[in-house]
């Protein structure tokens, strides 16, 4: 985003852009406490904590895109940024999997 | 493409990386504000994960809706994720004040980013104060890093169920961190909140420090998402 002051019309913009976040995320989290305290009890778990991960996913999406402003910067910038976080992608699995290799490791042995 | 449009392309890129102007279009600040984010986002990660990886190495695990159902001056009352989800919204109201105070920074408002900037870290504290409460109601309440929070049957208040030590280590640890960044957060907010009102941003001609603390706000806010994800919600 440019350093220099902004129009008028920019500011107004941004301003608004700004409240318009505030209530998706707000209802987003709304929404998440509602299912988690109504989800009906038998129902499969999975379907739910995919549910709030695609939430958690849209809110960072937003928090970074609007809050921070990397909508706004340039190309190189938001991939320097953001590419890297891809590793996590694969922690996430690699670590998952070897706290089920755990969880296996005790019940065999102890 | 014409050959003139595609001189003009190879013209513009070596301008811009040939040295002597920004690339990235961002001030050396900033830019080093992100990628320490970016490093602290992976200490984060590397928290979670473990948090994780711990969970799924354990065949039980306390229910969220148990161990976080209290609400301050309600006594006993049954609320699962009431408070929590109080602090949530606190910590993303603070951070869309955030955003107004760097965009009042943008129009050179000094007014503007006291009011907002303000209001910031007044959200920061009501954050601060909520985790503190809850973590004295889970101490008193027999989890801390060295013992297992237990679940007591509402009626006859005998344990039905004794959590992994491990759980309490974790939460201590992963929401300690996160609170601390909290902490570290209203500091720089309010230095740069007294520095807003001595005048120093206007003497300087721009509000740059604002972004920059802005940003480091947003990141805290960011984590919580997922520190809300894993402990509350999953």
């Amino acid at each position: 985003m440019a350093t220099g002051p902004l129009t008028e019309a920019e500011y107004q913009h941004h301003v608004s852009a700004v409240w318009r976040v505030t209530i998706i995320l707000s209802i987003v989290t709304v929404v998440e406490v509602v299912g988690a305290i109504f989800y009906p009890e038998g129902a499969p778990r999975i379907i739910l904590n995919i549910f709030f991960i695609i939430m958690s996913l849209l809110k960072a999406f937003y928090i970074v895109a609007v809050f921070m402003h990397m909508k706004y910067e340039k190309r190189a910038l938001q991939l320097t940024v953001l590419l890297p976080t891809l590793f996590l992608v694969w922690a996430i699995i690699a670590f998952l999997w070897e706290g089920g290799a755990w969880l296996n490791l005790r019940s065999v042995w102890f | 493409m014409n050959t003139e449009a595609a001189a003009a392309i190879k013209h513009e890129h070596h301008d811009v990386w040939g040295g002597g102007v920004s690339p990235l279009n961002v001030s050396y600040g900033k830019m080093m504000m992100w990628y320490f984010l970016l490093s602290d986002a992976f200490s984060f990660a590397g928290l979670l994960i473990t948090y994780g990886a711990i969970r799924f190495s354990h065949t039980d695990w306390p229910d969220p809706n148990e161990v976080f159902s209290a609400v301050p001056f309600l006594g006993h009352a049954h609320m699962p994720l009431v408070f929590v989800s109080f602090m949530t919204f606190t910590l993303i109201m603070s951070s869309v004040t955030m955003v107004r105070a760097v965009q009042e920074g943008h129009r050179m408002n000094r007014k503007g980013v006291a009011l907002w900037l303000g209001l910031t870290i007044l959200g920061g504290l009501t954050f601060l104060g909520s985790q503190a409460w809850e973590w004295t109601h889970l101490i008193h309440g027999g989890m801390t890093i060295s013992s297992p929070w237990t679940q007591l049957d509402h009626h006859s208040g005998d344990v039905v169920y004794t959590a992994p030590i491990v759980f309490g280590q974790l939460f201590f640890t992963i929401t300690g961190f996160h609170g601390f960044h909290v902490t570290t957060g209203v500091i720089i907010n309010s230095v740069v909140f007294i520095q807003n009102l001595r005048g120093v941003y206007d003497r300087r001609g721009h509000y740059e420090m604002v972004e920059k603390v802005g940003l480091y706000w947003h990141f805290v806010d960011l984590v919580w998402v997922f520190v809300f994800l894993c402990f509350y919600l999953l």
